[in-house]
């Protein structure tokens, strides 16, 4: 199968500043995939490349088996004719115009039959849960309402593709969760091809068929949410998503490291065999009393309650153990008192050599 | 190589109308200075050009023009210390404390800017010239002996000067005031400061950086003021540089050669002040001190509020109330005089005002050229001013000094400029009213510039990349999305043209013929050549038609602000 969008080798350069170093990827038709990474990491960018609003230095950028962009061919297709759509992160509500104009703007641009128009627009409010605002000035509506205005208008004209620009960081913490649902859901519905920016790695995990975790302008890791989350590929990848434990130390044999302060630990197959760091995300240790017993192949470690935070939904603990002080997240049921002794354990799976 | 053609190729239309309308006005900007710098340095014949034969010589004859240099700096820094003043304490009390009614006053203080320089300048010579100025008659009538003002001296001129042509410097002021964080004025209270010690400690540093970049600006401003200068230096014989340029073209034979040398030399003094100014700015504007709009926590001033409040509104009175009333009373009468008793009142001068060879065809052309220098030069410089700020075309940083040019030229000079370049040119427009025209669009392209920038920038850029998003050509996008949300600030630069064109006076004097006269130099001359009170119901019926124009402005951007918003 043609993969809808192909990026190959796309750099951009502003100037002397490298913004994207030699990016490729491929989105198969229906798929949601994000480009992941902290501010500056090129993200943004590759998506107004493939978007035609930035002119990349070189490198080749395919629709559908169509070049849209090339290099070497110079080729470089105007916005307006790549036939995809675009959720700004400041949603662009044309603020002189109603919802329903901004909506009709693409279908009206693409000479549909004026009942089809209105037929349409009403259709994607219904969808956006909009209807009844159709008539509204544009300008006197909230962010939230904004934004799925916004997500109407890129879906009206059925694009193949559609990109979305960190659509939901103006959102306050509760809507964006609830938004985060209400796209993923449309965009199963709709089957389009997505691409989605953003910084935000609970919302990528989430939302995503694969993530694509990006640094300084270049790809960290491809993969499904649960293969970035449980492998992550890098040190950046293991430190940017989710909550992980960085412990130093170097591999001592065959499978074991052996870390600072002289704890050993099993660790996954398949990690980097000259990796000097093993990843253990907090929520995969376990906190035992002190005379519980455990399996054979789980790694052990004596540890003491530093510190212990409620959060609600979790209990964070720090603590102190040989190497250092060791991140821990456990159930709210499991509380233990700070400053009581503890048997860390982790299975040898979760303990990724990087 | 690829990238600037892969680029040129996106950019297409809006590329080439730049690089045409660049070049027309690098043209029109850098030319008229040519002929400057040309008769600056011609010992033959003057005016002809080239000139016959050239040396240094206009520039050594400065040294008899020093009492005219002196006089420049005295007037230029006795005004600008009176407008700083002025400016800093109106701007204090406006964006700083908690006096009532102070959005009211806020747009109050724009009136002295559309008064106008010379219309301020002629009712301050009716309030306090001596012996029969009002002021003066005042004090007469009431017991006093000689004069209590004398508006012609220097101290007089760099007053009307401060009041009329130092409005800028209350602008900038309370923009540096405005854009503080509050919270780092806040942060000084929370750890122990007082009101005084957080003042001295933390305020006065922050604002520093703008207060003396605008000193600065305003008096390389006031080095090319010409209004007051001319109106109340030229009977006492008090020359300034921009008076005496326009004196040695009045002479027979004309000094050219002086003009030029003198007009340069002003110009170079304003480019480096200028320059200097920018370079205050740009040093000293901390990172704290953001282009974000706060909103300032007012100091309380408890009962001195009414202190405050009274020295807003006399300022107020000394700028707009007065003059304007010292013009209308004496636009009324056959004779000016305050004592009511005595006086004839009459609408005689208006009706010679505007029927006479004078006003009339000069106010009509006025008209004329401020609409259609208005109505030409927004498009123009719109699709201009959306290059520099909105393309990613290399040079536009050019473009924008290219346009910005004039601003450091002062208009005598530079109406001395286009007035020999346009001789010199084979097109026969001397004396018509398309030099005019020409003229006024060139020095007025900094303003419209500015004025449209701050629209163009107020306008999310997402805004129009999803328009193309949403298939939309560059020319779609412009004329649905674009146009419709800048045309709040188009409508407001095309009434800004239109009211400095109808206005203006520095380029004009030079530029028009017997056939093309216009509203400012034609009061100018019968300030010089008839009465007062004839004089003085032209200067009314300018500012009548300015503020009538202030008024639809602020009607038609009152009529787009409740909708159009992001």
């Amino acid at each position: 199968m043609t993969p809808r969008i192909e990026v190959n080798d796309l750099v951009i350069r502003y100037g002397e500043v490298v913004a994207v170093s030699g990016v490729s990827f491929a989105i198969q038709p229906g798929e949601l995939v994000t480009l992941l990474g902290p501010s500056g990491c090129g993200k943004t960018s590759t998506l107004r490349a493939i978007a035609g609003l930035e002119d990349p230095s070189s490198g080749t950028i395919r629709l559908g088996g169509e070049t849209v962009f090339s290099s070497a061919e110079r080729r470089n297709v105007p916005t307006e004719k790549r036939h995809l759509s675009m959720v700004f992160q400041s949603y662009a509500i044309w603020p002189h115009m109603t919802v329903a104009e901004n909506v009709a703007y693409g279908l009206t641009l693409r000479k549909l039959p004026r009942a089809e128009v209105e037929q349409t627009v009403r259709r994607v409010l219904d969808m956006v849960r909009m209807d009844g605002y159709a008539d509204r000035s544009a300008s006197k509506l909230s962010g939230g309402q904004q934004q799925r205005v916004a997500v109407a208008r890129a879906i009206a004209f059925s694009p193949t593709v559609l990109l979305f620009d960190e659509p939901l960081s103006n959102l306050d913490a509760k809507l964006r969760t609830e938004m985060r649902v209400e796209i993923r859901e449309l965009q199963r519905q709709l089957d389009v091809t997505s691409v989605y920016v953003t910084h935000d790695q609970e919302e990528a995990l989430a939302i995503s068929d694969r993530i694509i975790v990006m640094d300084h302008g270049r790809i960290e890791q491809i993969g499904t949410p649960e293969t970035i989350y449980n492998r992550p590929g890098s040190l950046f990848v293991a430190d940017f998503v989710g909550a992980a434990n960085l412990i130093p130390g170097r591999l001592a044999a065959d499978g074991v490291f052996e870390a600072t302060g002289g704890v050993r630990l099993a660790v996954a197959e398949g990690g980097k065999q000259d990796g000097t760091t093993v990843a253990l995300r907090s929520s995969y240790v376990e906190l035992r009393p002190e005379s519980a017993a455990v399996p054979d192949r789980m790694n052990v470690a004596a540890g003491m309650i530093h510190r212990r935070m409620f959060h609600g939904d979790f209990i964070q603990y720090v603590v102190d153990w040989p190497p250092g002080q060791l991140i821990v997240r456990r159930p709210p049921t499991e509380m233990i008192d700070e400053g009581a002794s503890v048997r860390i354990v982790c299975a040898p799976e979760h303990c990724v050599l990087l | 190589m690829r990238a600037l053609s892969l680029r040129l190729r996106g950019i297409g239309i809006p590329g080439l109308l730049m690089l045409l309308v660049v070049l027309l006005c690098a043209a029109l900007v850098v030319y008229p200075v040519v002929f400057i710098v040309a008769e600056s340095l011609n010992v033959g014949e003057p005016g002809v050009f080239p000139p016959e034969a050239i040396s240094l010589a206009n520039y050594a004859g400065m040294r008899r023009d020093l009492d005219v240099l002196v006089n420049t700096l005295l007037v230029a820094f006795g005004a600008t210390v009176m407008a700083v003043v002025i400016g800093f304490v109106l701007a204090w009390i406006l964006t700083r404390t908690n006096i009532p009614g102070h959005g009211r006053l806020e747009r109050l203080m724009e009136l002295p800017y559309y008064m106008t320089p010379l219309v301020g300048a002629m009712a301050w010579a009716v309030l306090a010239a001596p012996k029969n100025g009002l002021l003066n008659q005042l004090w007469h009538v009431l017991g006093g002996g000689g004069d209590l003002f004398n508006i012609y001296a220097p101290l007089g001129i760099a007053w009307v000067m401060a009041l009329f042509e130092g409005t800028v410097a209350f602008v900038m002021i309370s923009a540096a005031m405005k854009s503080m964080d509050p919270s780092l004025e806040e942060s000084s209270r929370v750890f122990g400061a007082g009101k005084l010690r957080t003042a001295l400690r933390i305020t006065l540093p922050l604002v520093a950086p703008g207060v003396l970049s605008a000193t600065v600006f305003v008096f390389a401003e006031m080095l090319g003021a010409f209004a007051a200068a001319f109106v109340l230096g030229i009977p006492g014989r008090y020359y300034v540089v921009t008076t005496a340029i326009w004196e040695s073209t009045q002479s027979f034979p004309p000094e050219y050669g002086r003009a030029a040398a003198l007009g340069l030399s002003l110009f170079v003094a304003m480019v480096v002040t200028l320059t200097i100014s920018k370079l205050i700015m740009r040093r000293g504007a901390y990172a704290t001190i953001t282009g974000k709009a706060f909103r300032p926590r007012p100091v309380d001033v408890g009962r001195a509020r009414w202190l405050l409040v009274a020295v807003a509104w006399f300022y107020i009175l000394v700028a707009v109330i007065l003059p304007l009333a010292a013009l209308l009373l004496t636009s009324f009468q056959k004779f000016a005089t305050v004592d009511l008793s005595e006086s004839i009142f009459t609408i005689a001068n208006y009706v010679t005002a505007l029927s006479t060879g004078t006003l009339g065809p000069a106010f009509l052309n006025s008209l004329i050229l401020g609409l259609s220098v208005a109505s030409i030069g927004v498009p123009v410089i719109g699709i201009l001013t959306w290059i520099v700020y909105r393309s990613d075309l290399p040079g536009r940083g050019l473009v924008e000094y290219v346009l910005m040019f004039p601003q450091a030229v002062p208009r005598v000079v530079f109406g001395l400029g286009l007035l020999w370049a346009w001789i010199n040119i084979p097109i026969p427009i001397y004396g018509t009213l398309w030099l005019l025209g020409i003229a006024y669009f060139t020095v007025f392209l900094p303003l419209g510039l500015r004025t449209m920038a701050g629209v163009v920038l107020q306008v999310d850029r997402s805004l129009e990349e999803c328009a193309r998003v949403c298939g939309a050509s560059w020319l779609r996008q412009m004329r649905t999305i674009s146009l419709p949300l800048l045309r709040p600030g188009l409508a407001a630069a095309w009434l800004l043209i239109f009211i400095a064109s109808v206005r203006e006076l520095g380029a004009s004097i030079f530029l028009m013929g017997p056939r093309s006269k216009v509203v400012s130099p034609a009061i100018i001359n019968a300030w010089l050549t008839s009465s007062s009170e004839l004089s003085a119901a032209m200067a009314v019926i300018l500012t009548a038609t300015v503020f009538a124009a202030v008024v639809v402005l602020f009607g038609v951007a009152r009529r787009f602000t409740g909708t159009q918003q992001a």
